[in-house]
């Protein structure tokens, strides 16, 4: 830790001690945004003024004069309301030609039974001709109104005669809340910009920077880990992306109110009665999003930086993840989209409707909360994959770069590849974008056709990379026929694991009381489908596609870097998130633990593709046809369990998952021991 | 003392081939052991490419070898076994290993001294000899960015020098420097040598190594392909110098 903090320190003034840092930091927030929030306002008032100076033309046939009048009368008397000079111009019908030319507007009257005609020529691209245009609305409108005050009381009626029924809407939502909606998406996309500006270049700087300018051999030479290093340089940019963002905002927000009360005296009036109350109870929240979306952001840029050999290199890196960060921050500025569950998952863009929801008062302590722990997660997650990347020598001295082998012409790929780890963070990141956006989009349609897609995806991406690569397919899914003590050894401990996930999921349903609606209506539109239908999809496809991908690309391929555990413990994680629901998270890791151990332990992808297709054709069974299910297996449909039940639970888990796991084991052993023997 | 036992890297590498890129590994440093102990300067000579560097890098814990094993005793004779420990007793300098430029030598030598788990007293004490010694109190306030070569390659030196390692590594260190330069740091590895420190060098100057050096290793192709005092080599090639002994061998390994 002492280490870590010496280190920091020397970062930080390595940081400060370059001059473009500070451009950066100070110079453009401070500077450059009041600046050019100035000049624009200043810009626009002094348009404003020219227009209200400016005399505008206005041209008629001199014939139409008696028509004129009373419009010349009209204006003469709101000439202040409306801020506009008009000069109205009667031309003879020979002029006509000219005189329409050099108008603004151009008027002309014809006189029909129910009233008079009037047509306005304007241009509305030109400036001035479409202010002049709208005075002149203005201008009618009175004349009109005042024409129809005549009528009524000639007629002797009452305004009520017009109005038989007035109507006033009554607006509940305070100032704040007003202000903070129409505020708050612009205020988060600001932020979340401004961690980046701030991230971006100490990223380049100390990590791309340190390379190219030689001081990295030397950080190397140093009594320090490669872990403490990595994790100084980490500290020292989010500081550095902290204080940036903070430095902007404050000096943003300066400007905006210091216009907001110098220009618009009215404005000012409302925005005083924002009670800064309100807002101080949110600022814990808003400073626990601002910290781990600057850990987040920060330690994506460095993950990238980190790749590069030179600075101009690193900004080439950068620009993609710049556009991405940047769209994601938007996510608040759509008016209808708001923070739910799902959307707290999806990183940056959380933030940016949690920062709308608060500053709109709106503050859902649940959300927040997941939006928070959920940003911290990931950013610790790519935290740990920046360690290990800096631990990497290949990254270090610029050997090259071989975490992703995918992106290599097919006829260099050597045969029997194996997909490094950048290889499955891609297929992964492609599947559950395909999934999200064109499964998703084919769902809006068609619930089933989206589902099968999704299926088809997932099939083809292991089938298709794996191509590619040229892997050793059989090996890497682990195709082999498996035994019949293998599959007993399978069914024992998969009865195991289904006990002891029904025991976590029944307590997660009482901990948890997200609604599972959702996830309800996708399957009530799914079993509308005749019954083998369903089953094609629901139970045989993920079994065959969701097995391929999980057990046989992720897990065979995390198994020829990482010790067993890990892999099968890394695979089961991202089954769990693949399935985008926070209440199924746990079960769903528990069940891929099963079927990993399986596999691996089984020596064949068959047995987990056999237990998963048992474990979604029970459920569709228990959907479509509860009471019987329920008979059959009386477990499966309780609410709660009693204390005697649970018992009986947790000695089927244990029992069942230790007889299966040691079946499988003496099995597993003489099944690597064949397969390495026929290999 | 240090010994590495059978040490080998294996690098990848891409070769042309038409318009096909072949991958293919090789060996960068192929089973080298070596040992070098106390009061002893050992240089390594080789020609460009011939895995001098690589070598040296794994000696001084920078890369982590394929294959083999580095070990080093303190002066008391007993292993090191934590990497940062090792780390800490190896003073390592080469080309690669540039200074902060936004730091002043004076600021460098605090920061190693906090590394190094000084206090404060020592720093400051250890700060003024190093730089008195290297002559260096005109320039020690400067931004090192702001310094001539032969002031960095001194103010590299005193970066070795903070941590009193017992085995200097340095790769090329006279490479590009004038003669004064270049003197000053031959003396200072006749300094080391005296003081009992052990050191280790890789260089291409074959005059310098005949004088300097107690024992060589000759490298070629990541093996080392001929070892023994300056003397000896001579004698095994028949040859009156250094240069020409060199010629020897390596005409000889290409054969």
């Amino acid at each position: 830790m002492k280490k870590i903090g010496i280190l920091v320190k020397k970062e930080i003034m390595e940081i400060l001690r370059d001059k473009k840092t500070l451009i950066i930091m100070v110079v453009v927030p401070v500077l450059l945004y009041p600046l050019i929030i100035i000049a624009m306002t200043v810009g626009m008032s002094m348009m404003m003024q020219a227009q209200e100076e400016k005399t505008y033309t206005i041209g008629y046939r001199s014939q139409d004069q008696e028509y004129v009048l009373p419009l010349e009368e009209i204006y003469g008397k709101n000439q202040e309301e409306l801020e506009c000079k008009l000069d109205f111009q009667g031309v003879p019908e020979s002029d006509e030609e000219t005189a329409r030319e050099e108008a603004d507007v151009w008027l002309s009257f014809s006189k029909e039974s129910d009233g008079v005609h009037i047509k306005a020529d304007y241009h509305s691209t030109n400036q001035d001709s479409s202010y002049a245009e709208g005075a002149l609305n203005d201008i009618v409108d009175l004349y009109s109104e005042k024409l129809l005050a005549e009528n009524l009381e000639a007629q002797g009626l009452s305004e009520n005669f017009l109005h038989p029924v007035t109507y006033e809407a009554s607006d509940s939502a305070t100032m704040s809340e007003t202000v903070g909606m129409s505020m708050g998406g612009a205020i988060g996309m600001l932020l979340i910009t401004m961690i980046l500006m701030g991230a971006f270049y100490p990223a380049v700087d100390i990590t791309t920077g340190e390379k190219e300018r030689g001081t990295l051999e030397t950080l190397l030479t140093l009594p320090v880990t490669n872990f403490q290093m990595i994790m100084s340089k980490y500290i020292a940019v989010s500081l550095f992306a902290c204080v940036t963002a903070v430095i902007s905002l404050i000096s943003l927000s300066g400007v905006v109110f210091f216009m907001m009360s110098g220009m618009m005296k009215e404005l000012a009036g409302e925005m005083g009665q924002i009670s800064v109350a309100g807002y101080l109870g949110c600022i814990p929240v808003l400073l626990a999003a601002m910290i781990t979306t600057t850990m987040l952001i920060t330690a994506i840029c460095m993950c990238f930086c980190i790749f590069a050999k030179s600075t101009k290199e690193a900004n080439n890196y950068i620009t993609p993840v710049m556009l991405v960060v940047m769209f994601a921050s938007m996510a608040g500025m759509i008016p209808t989209v708001e923070l739910n569950y799902k959307l707290a998952l999806v990183p940056l863009v959380n933030v940016s409707l949690l920062i709308k929801q608060v500053l709109s008062q709106q503050l859902d302590l649940a959300l927040a909360g997941i939006t928070i722990v959920v940003n911290m997660a990931y950013g610790v997650i790519v935290i740990w994959i920046l360690a290990k990347m800096y631990d990497s020598e290949d990254i270090l001295f610029s050997d090259g770069f071989r975490s992703f082998r995918i992106f290599q012409k097919r006829s260099d790929i050597k045969k029997g590849t194996v997909p490094a780890t950048g290889d499955l963070l891609i297929c992964m990141v492609v599947i559950l974008l395909a999934m999200i956006y064109i499964g998703g989009m084919i769902g809006s349609y068609d619930v089933f056709a989206g589902t099968v897609f999704n299926q088809i995806f997932i099939f083809a991406t292991p089938v298709l990379v794996t191509w590619y690569m040229k892997s050793d397919q059989p090996r890497l899914f682990s195709i082999h026929r498996p035994k019949f003590k293998a599959v007993a050894g399978s069914v024992i401990f998969y009865i195991g694991m289904f006990s002891f996930i029904l025991i976590v999921s029944t307590i997660l349903s009482q901990i948890f009381t997200e609604s599972t609606q959702n996830v309800a209506a996708t399957f009530e539109e799914i079993m509308k489908q005749p019954f083998a239908l369903i089953i094609l999809v629901v139970a045989v496809m993920p079994a065959i596609g969701e097995e391929l991908l999980f057990r046989g690309l992720l897990l065979g391929s995390l198994r020829a870097k990482y010790r067993v555990g890990l892999s099968i413990v890394i695979s089961s994680v991202v089954f769990g998130f693949f399935h985008m629901s926070l209440v199924k998270l746990i079960p769903t890791t528990l069940l891929g633990v099963c079927f990993a151990v399986v596999v691996t332990k089984g020596g064949s992808i068959f047995l987990s593709m056999l237990l998963h297709f048992t474990n979604n054709l029970i459920s569709v069974l228990s959907m479509k046809y509860p009471e019987k299910t329920g008979e059959l297996f009386p477990f499966m449909m309780k609410e709660s369990f009693s204390e005697a039940e649970i018992v009986v639970l947790v000695v089927v888990a244990v029992v069942c998952t230790t007889v299966g796991y040691w079946i499988l084991r003496g099995n597993g052993q003489t099944m690597t021991d064949n397969n390495e023997g026929t290999e | 003392m240090i010994e590495a036992v059978n040490l080998s890297k294996k690098f990848e590498r891409s070769i042309k081939q038409g318009r096909k890129n072949i991958k293919e590994e090789f060996l960068a440093v192929d089973q080298v052991s070596l040992s070098a102990g106390e009061g002893e300067i050992v240089g390594i000579l080789g020609p460009n490419g011939a895995g001098k560097t690589t070598l040296l890098r794994m000696l001084g814990m920078l890369m982590t070898p394929t294959v083999g094993e580095v070990k080093l005793t303190d002066a008391s004779g007993r292993f090191i076994e934590e990497v940062t420990e090792k780390k800490r007793a190896i003073g390592y300098l080469s080309g690669n290993t540039r200074l902060y430029q936004r730091f002043s030598i004076r600021e460098y030598l605090r920061f190693l001294g906090q590394l190094y788990d000084y206090s404060e007293q020592e720093i400051a004490d250890r700060t003024e000899e190093i730089i008195k010694v290297l002559n260096m109190e005109t320039f020690a306030d400067n931004y090192i960015g702001k310094l001539s070569t032969g002031q960095t390659q001194r103010a590299s030196i005193a970066r070795c020098l903070m941590a009193d390692p017992q085995l200097y590594i340095l790769d090329e260190p006279t490479l590009g420097l004038d003669i004064l330069s270049a003197d000053a740091i031959i003396s200072f590895m006749k300094e080391q040598k005296e003081k009992g420190k052990t050191v280790l060098y890789s260089t291409h100057y074959l005059e310098e190594a005949e004088v300097l050096c107690d024992r060589i290793y000759m490298i070629c192709d990541g093996r080392i392909v001929a070892q023994g005092t300056p003397q000896q080599l001579k004698e095994q090639t028949g040859s009156m110098s250094l240069r020409e002994a060199f010629h020897v061998i390596y005409n000889s390994e290409k054969k």
